[in-house]
């Protein structure tokens, strides 16, 4: 302990004021920064400073050796709990990775409740807002063409890249990399930020600096230590201690690192057969299909789906993945209105009756492809709506859970199971393993014919890796704790075959026969009670953000139960001063800011992921956050409703239990 | 009567007083002072002129409202329907099921999947007879799977960064285990810089659109892979095909394009070569001098598949440009892949700054993706520090390879396209010699005709029996099994490939075996050709 050097994030302020850069404004941002300093000094006590005795009397202690606890300056609350745990509670997880909260009124279900209005409040910032933000990206434009030009004539060596040069078309245009280079690197700080550690309930940025305008970053070598509202862990998955890290390690032993080739040229190994049916188990299907990667599941199988002669129905706001996979399928697409369910209707009637253009031929196949959680938007898919135009239009369903898988649901099963629907009236459910376990990759699920037709026909089979059995072991080991396990007395009634198909079980328990023998799951996780509370966790923090900010008076998107929950910034100079603030508080957090063409031009926002794994002093301290740094940088454009900051902390449970 | 005026009176007020607010909300906004003067002085010279712009706004304002994805009910070939009609037509309409049911040759296929229990590796153990085999069929050329060190560094870089990266590199999923591998990476091949990508196959996949663009043009070997066919489709450039590693070929082909350019009097667009080192689909290997001069005399940049060849030849597996010594930054774009030969998972591209830097933003797979797993990242650093330590790796692998091949290239009945020092062996059916002068063989192409570049396909397209051919190699892969040798057919998907590969057996040999092994395997799939091809007929 003594040995570590001390951490440098009291330093933080006196060091970083004179190496950031603001092109935009930067006088503003330091008053901004002084003041921010002196609030931020003279509040010191909300995150409680603990003295470093509450080490002892946790498990923390014990994992003294991970880099999660290189640095004890405890002040900003971070690698220990606020409050020193009591001598009954025991906790088995390092603060600094999956936050002590052992209050149970901090609890919540994610689940619809009958009366829930669907439909969320979209506000509209002021026109003053709109106004600015459209002029600072008129000025921005007016300024980066201006520069472009005057550079070209004055010093166009540095410009060579863009230009034709012996013989060679650029390789970039000037007119395509416009954006990137006179918006994009204006705000290059607030993104790619180089990490190290474990992306868990707190991060470790490795802080560094740019003396040219963002076009090279140096490492000053220090690191900062963040609460990482910005991961996608939503179940607080991302461990390196605990009874998945330890299943891992194991597997790691057993299996080695690879699978050595793709599933169907000797890359098959009994893990992934495991995982599989664990998986179809897990979402409620007859099979599944495991991929290596999460953007090749869409962009893999979906030409495996459709082809010419098929539609495919595409929500405007549909990821990347899900648009290349269309692309290379050869099928024609059309797109809807963001989750709105009569224009979708609308082109249903459309396409049904007109048929393929030209020749009227009825289609062959109609794909609706939605996401399950929208990872912008922090919307939720109208799934009762859908399903209701599904039994009239007869189309077929794909649903991409990216997102929603675990962070949804009372059982974590998604959306079917937040909106309590069927998961077999479904016929597609995609997902990623990335986002809510920790772990990799993708899934497809469906019926048993679906699937064994995307194995024989869907490239990732024949053409890419199989999927690492570290990463198949990390799944198992997290959905097996989110399900829990059965019982082996009672599951041995049943045989192994027959168990997956049953659909009565749904939402059940694992059945043993589907977790290897050698996994050692502690019995907090194989009972399925700490899964259980990871899912109570994440709802009620994700609610309790969402709500919280919308009472401070920002305009907040989303569903209420999402986890992603995105703050409207609108002017795209605040963009990178606002991650920047954040950063530089006391306690540093760090926030995923995103700006055009992530998103519609005006709507810059600042996106939090929500996580299990954060404590409500956490959201308490992004709520502190963002009051003051929303004052400085009047971002607080919405409800008129308001309520103090001290306020929302205080009636933090009714804000989350009262229906709106 | 009163009552009215007095109403009216009312509006009037009401809209004198709300024109005089808009007026004076109007002068606030920063600028319409000069808005104003313009507009009244404009009208004062030409009252028709205020009018036109008065139209010519609200034009413009229509067509920024109109949607983009208009519906296309405006054309001639909209049929309206009533209401009711379309009821009907939606009762009518029965869709397609999802997906077809196997039919019996791929549920066989399917069922016949090895599936190895535990570790894989040179001699795994198969679940279905919980026999232990020789393992020809995995890709594990350098012998790095279930290594000792690797996997300590794993478990090590596991209980410091947890699995999973949680996120695409844009938002906290840069780890410094990346940073370190992208090093590892451009320093071994001798490059200024590499991006990682999270899945091999989608790595080339999103390159080749990174950069290329409608109207670019590419030339591209028709023997190109599955994934680099995906690319360029998704690229939507211009596309020229030249005959597979024929550089003659390539030579007028390249030609064609600059003599096109300059008598359509086209732009200069950005020109790229896309080829593979090792093909996937026979193991033929490229010759990259011959290509890299073609490349600077046409002025083209050269986009290098190096999926099978990063790690499989060359002194320490550097890949082409070590084994034909020539500087890796020849090349524009080194693609190739972590998850064959360091036996991890993922893909990268080498090149320059720039190359790299602009996939940063414009690579789709790379931006929209989450990161790898910092332990796999770990794992390949550690497998490519084993690599440049030890060169005898190398050497042991061509040892093997040439084994395997003094067995297998004395084989009647076989075709082996491969190249000998590829460690990926295709293994063809050679056709029965028909009395009949049916299929023109190979050696006398017709002396006149050329493939069109345009055209994917060549002027001569191999002709075989896929079906039967698959049929046949199964059996060998089957028998192979039985002696305790595992080997695969090389998988395609028939009907999606632009050119139908000739079906083969695709062996991947390994360090991890003896040559004692190596010939014993091979000799095994000798055994089992010549006794299943002497069956036929």
């Amino acid at each position: 302990m003594a040995l570590n050097p001390p951490s440098p994030t009291p330093s933080i302020f006196s060091l970083r004021k004179k190496s950031s850069q603001t092109p935009v404004s930067a006088a503003s941002y330091l008053s901004a920064l002084s003041h921010m300093d002196a609030m931020a000094r003279s509040r010191g006590s909300t995150p409680s400073s603990t003295p470093a005795l509450s080490f002892s009397s946790s498990a923390t202690g014990s994992s003294g050796d991970s880099s999660v606890c290189d640095d004890f300056d405890d002040s900003d609350g971070l690698s220990t709990p606020s409050k020193p745990p009591t001598s009954e509670q025991v906790f088995t997880t390092v603060h600094a990775e999956f936050g002590h909260c052992a209050d149970e009124r901090y609890r919540y279900e994610s689940q619809c409740k009958p009366g829930d209005s669907y439909d969320a409040l979209e506000m509209d910032p002021p026109y003053r807002i709109l106004l600015t933000t459209y002029l600072s990206y008129l000025l921005l434009i007016i300024i980066g063409h201006v520069r472009d030009f005057m550079g070209k004539l004055f010093r166009p060596e540095t410009y060579k890249h863009l230009k034709s040069e012996g013989g060679y078309a650029p390789l970039n245009s000037d007119f395509d990399s416009f954006y990137t280079r006179r918006l994009k690197k204006r705000l290059d700080d607030a993104f790619s930020r180089p990490v190290t550690g474990v992306p868990g309930r707190t991060i470790m940025l490795l802080d560094r600096e740019s003396k040219d305008n963002h076009t090279t970053f140096q490492f000053t070598g220090t690191r900062t230590r963040t609460l990482n509202i910005s991961s996608y862990n939503y179940l607080g998955f991302a461990q390196a201690r605990g009874g998945c890290a330890d299943a891992v390690e194991e597997g790691m032993n057993r299996y080695g690192v690879a699978a050595c080739g793709p599933r169907l040229e000797g890359g098959n190994l009994d893990l992934h057969l495991q995982c599989e049916s664990l998986v179809a188990r897990f979402i409620g299907h007859e099979a599944a299909l495991i991929t290596s990667m999460g953007f090749a599941t869409n962009s893999t199988t979906i030409p495996a789906l459709v082809s010419k002669g098929c539609l495919v129905i595409s929500d405007e706001l549909n990821h990347a993945s899900i648009r290349f996979g269309v692309r290379l399928s050869g099928a024609q697409v059309r797109m809807f209105k963001h989750n709105d369910m009569n224009s979708l209707e609308q082109l249903l009637r459309e396409v049904i009756s007109q048929g393929q253009p030209k020749t009227h031929r009825p289609w062959k196949k109609i794909l609706i492809i939605v996401e399950g959680l929208y990872s912008m938007e922090g919307t939720l898919v109208n799934l009762p709506a859908i399903m209701e135009l599904k039994k009239r239009y007869k189309f077929h369903l794909f649903i991409d859970e990216a997102h929603s898988i675990g962070a949804l649901g009372p059982h974590g099963r998604g959306v079917a199971d937040y909106f309590g629907v069927n998961p077999r009236d479904i016929d597609i459910l995609m997902g990623t393993f990335t986002k809510s376990f920790g772990a990799s990759g993708g899934y497809i699920s469906g019926s048993k014919v679906l699937v064994d037709r995307l194995r024989v026909r869907g490239h990732a089979g024949a053409y890419a890796e199989a999927t690492s059995p570290a990463v198949l072991t990390q799944i198992m080991a997290s959905m097996a704790s989110i399900m829990g396990v059965a019982n082996p007395v009672s599951s041995s009634s049943t045989s192994g075959a027959l168990v997956v198909a049953d659909p009565t079980a749904y939402p059940g328990a694992a059945p043993t026969q589907l977790i290897p023998t050698w996994f050692n799951l502690p019995a907090s996780l194989s009972s399925g009670l700490e899964g259980l509370e990871r899912l109570r966790r994440l709802a009620f923090n994700a609610r309790y953000l969402s709500r919280g900010l919308s009472k401070l008076g920002f305009i907040v998107y989303g569903h209420p139960a999402s986890p992603i929950v995105p703050m409207l910034i609108f002017n795209p100079g605040k963009l990178h001063i606002f991650s920047r603030l954040m950063v530089e508080r006391k306690t540093p957090v760090s926030v995923v800011v995103v700006g055009y063409p992530a998103t519609p031009l005006v709507t810059s926002r600042a996106r939090f992921c929500v996580s299990a794994s954060h404590t409500k002093e956490d959201m308490d301290v992004v709520l502190r956050a963002c009051e003051e740094i929303g004052d400085i940088l009047d971002l607080k454009h919405g409800s008129p409703e308001r309520w103090s900051v001290d306020e929302v902390i205080e009636r933090a449970v009714e804000l989350v239990e009262t229906e709106v | 009567m009163s009552t009215t005026e007095a109403t009216l009176q009312h509006v009037a007020a009401f809209l004198a007083y709300a024109l005089a607010a808009a007026e004076d909300v109007f002068f606030k906004i920063p600028g319409s002072h000069v808005v104003a003067r313009y507009v009244k002085s404009s009208h004062q010279n030409d009252p028709g002129r205020s009018v036109l712009e008065l139209i010519l706004i609200i034009f413009a304002i229509r067509t920024l409202l109109q949607s983009r994805t208009r519906a296309d009910n405006s054309g001639k070939n909209f049929v309206k329907y009533t209401e009711q009609e379309i009821d009907e037509l939606v009762d009518e309409w029965t869709p397609e099921p999802l997906a077809q049911p196997l039919d019996p040759m791929e549920q066989a296929e399917l069922d016949s999947l090895p599936v190895i229990q535990g570790a894989t590796g040179p001699k795994p153990k198969l679940a279905s007879s919980g026999k232990t085999v020789l393992n020809l069929a995995s890709y594990n050329f350098a012998g790095l799977a279930g290594n000792e060190v690797i996997k300590e560094r794993a478990v090590e870089t596991l209980r410091k960064y947890g699995l999973g990266s949680c996120g695409p590199p844009g938002f906290y999923g840069t780890i410094d285990v990346h940073m370190s591998l992208e090093r590892d990476i451009a320093d071994f091949l001798g490059t200024e810089s590499s991006i990682l990508y999270s899945q091999d196959f989608a790595t080339i996949s999103s390159v080749i659109p990174a950069f290329c663009k409608r109207g670019d043009i590419i030339v591209a070997d028709r023997g190109v892979n599955f994934a680099i066919q995906k690319g360029l489709q998704i690229s939507r450039s211009t596309i020229r095909w030249y005959d597979h590693n024929d550089y003659k070929s390539l030579e007028e082909v390249l030609q064609g394009v600059e003599k096109e350019r300059k008598k359509k009097r086209l732009p200069l667009t950005r020109r790229f070569i896309i080829t593979e080192g090792i093909f996937a689909n026979d193991g033929s290997l490229l010759d990259l001098p011959k290509v890299i001069e073609l490349k600077f005399k046409y002025k083209f940049r050269l986009l290098l598949d190096e999926s099978f060849s990063f790690g499989t030849v060359g002194r320490t597996g550097r890949g082409l440009t070590e084994l034909y010594n020539v500087p890796a930054t020849d090349v524009d774009m080194i693609v190739g892949s972590v998850a064959n030969s360091l036996a991890s998972c993922g893909g990268f591209c080498a090149g320059s700054k720039v190359v790299v830097d602009h996939q940063r933003i414009n690579g789709t797979s790379f931006v929209f993706s989450a990161a790898m797993p910092a332990a796999l990242a770990v794992s390949a650093s550690e497998g490519i520090n084993i690599l440049r330590d030890a060169p005898s790796i190398m050497t042991t692998l061509q040892e093997n390879v040439r084994a395997v091949r003094a067995v297998l290239d004395r084989v009647d009945c076989v075709i082996i396209p491969s190249h000998p020092a590829s460690p990926v062996i295709h293994l063809q059916v050679k056709p029965i010699p028909t009395t009949s002068l049916a299929p023109p063989s190979a050696s006398s192409p017709p002396p006149l005709k050329k493939s069109l570049p345009n055209s994917v396909q060549p002027y001569n397209p191999q002709s075989f029996d896929i079906i039967e051919e698959e049929r046949l190699l199964q059996q060998v892969v089957d028998e192979a099994l039985a002696q305790g040798v595992l080997i695969t057919r090389a998988k395609h998907l028939r009907g999606q490939e632009l050119i139908e590969p000739r079906p083969s057996i695709r062996l991947a040999i390994t360090t991890g075996l003896s040559k004692k092994d190596c010939e014993k395997a091979a000799n095994v799939v000798k055994a089992a050709f010549i006794k299943v091809l002497s069956k036929r007929r």
